[in-house]
């Protein structure tokens, strides 16, 4: 970070490569789409890009990183309450589908699909400090909450997974 | 949970990180290292000692006022003193709702407890330094309202110097709480420009240090609240 912050230009390629693919896994859970996790990680290069100056040399770069991209996925969910929805041909507001499909039988799709049935909050905290590989404190500060908090959030997450998968296991 | 408990779901097949596709990935790195400069910022000491280094200007303004306009000497050295004091409490407050400790900010409870306590202690101190009561209705028309009114004013120009420097050093430093450090933004700032106030300004009536000194901090947290996550958010 610090040399890309120095100008080097294929520090951020080596920096990109490092961060991206953590990033979009984050994203992606957080949107469940694509096409939506991967605009948000455009505009979150840009932002780091931008404000490469007010980074302070020697902190962690990636709990940096996923709090810019979890700003850019509020804001982004911000203004999009806002924007006017397309009634449906009746002349009323699409309904939200409940996700209430039987689990696939691949676990790591199961798994894949329980997470995303999870709470926000709660998968956000389970993806940072498990899939991302982040320490309890880094995802705290990523969050801008306690570490109690995310230990609790993470380990309420876990039991309702328990709970998903159990139908799983029954299942297959 | 505690730390020490085996992982309950250790065994399970965590989705890997996934890679964005290439055409993202070379829009981003054409993008981010077109024209690539060097871009060095401040370090957070030098943010620091910058907002100190503001907020001490405005006082060092307010005081030659003062002088010119023949403030008595009690006067000047009590709002110097209290100047001073509040200083070190800015440095405080500015060290804990910015300065992030090896590399992450400290903790949210800490920042809205500091937000909370230092409002509150402010109007304390007011209230403390407040010499003299008059009536609300006899407060609130003619001279004293006119005098609290100017008073307010160029503490809000003040508080909004200290507030705004506060805001621009640390500009685009806090992605994660930017309306919190907002809002001790202007707070700090709110306090700067009391004081400043404090120090060229003779009266010590309650309600005129209420409402000309102390509203200003209220109503620049609001204002800091409002403008910090455009400001501080990267």
């Amino acid at each position: 970070m610090e040399r890309y912050i120095d100008g080097e230009a294929e520090a951020f390629e080596l920096l990109y490569r490092r961060v991206s693919p953590n990033l979009m896994g984050y994203l992606l859970r957080l949107t469940r789409n694509r096409e939506r996790a991967e605009d948000l990680l455009q505009i979150t290069f840009s932002k780091v890009h931008r404000a490469r100056g007010s980074f302070l040399r020697g902190a962690p770069v990636l709990p940096w990183i996923l709090a810019i991209a979890r700003r850019s996925f509020l804001d982004e969910r911000r203004s999009a309450q806002v924007r006017t929805e397309d009634l449906s041909p009746d002349g009323s507001l699409p309904e939200q589908q409940n996700d209430d499909r039987p689990l696939p039988a691949e676990l790591s799709d199961a798994l894949d699909v329980a997470l995303g049935r999870l709470p926000e909050n709660y998968r956000e905290a389970i993806v940072l400090t498990k899939i991302t590989g982040l320490s309890v404190a880094e995802a705290a500060s990523v969050l801008g909450a306690t570490e109690t908090a995310v230990k609790l959030r993470v380990h309420r997450g876990y039991t309702q997974l328990r709970k998903e998968l159990e139908q799983y296991s029954r299942t297959s | 949970m505690s730390t020490q408990n085996p992982d309950p779901l250790a065994d399970l097949p965590w989705p890997k990180p996934e890679a964005p596709g290439d055409a993202v990935s070379a829009k981003i790195c054409g993008a981010c290292t077109k024209n690539l400069c060097a871009k060095r910022g401040l370090s957070a000491v030098s943010r620091l000692s910058l907002c100190l280094f503001v907020s001490g200007l405005v006082a060092s303004y307010a005081y030659w006022f003062g002088v010119r306009h023949h403030r008595s000497e009690l006067g000047l050295r009590m709002g110097v003193y209290g100047a001073v004091v509040w200083g070190l409490v800015q440095a405080a407050v500015l060290y804990v709702g910015f300065a992030p400790r090896r590399g992450l900010l400290g903790s949210r409870s800490v920042r809205v407890a500091v937000a909370v306590v230092l409002p509150v202690l402010f109007l304390g101190y007011l209230s403390y330094a407040a010499w003299s009561y008059v009536p609300f209705d006899q407060f609130s028309h003619g001279a004293r309202a006119s005098h609290a009114f100017s008073c307010g004013l160029i503490a809000l120009l003040f508080g909004a110097i200290v507030g705004g420097s506060v805001l621009l050093a640390w500009r685009g430093t806090n992605p994660v709480t930017p309306r919190l450090s907002g809002t001790l933004a202007g707070f700090v700032g709110g306090v700067g420009g009391a004081l400043a106030v404090g120090i060229g300004c003779p009266s010590h009536e309650a309600w005129h240090l209420w409402t000309a000194h102390g509203l200003i901090v209220l109503a620049l947290g609001l204002l800091g609240f409002g403008v910090g996550r455009r400001l501080l958010s990267p």
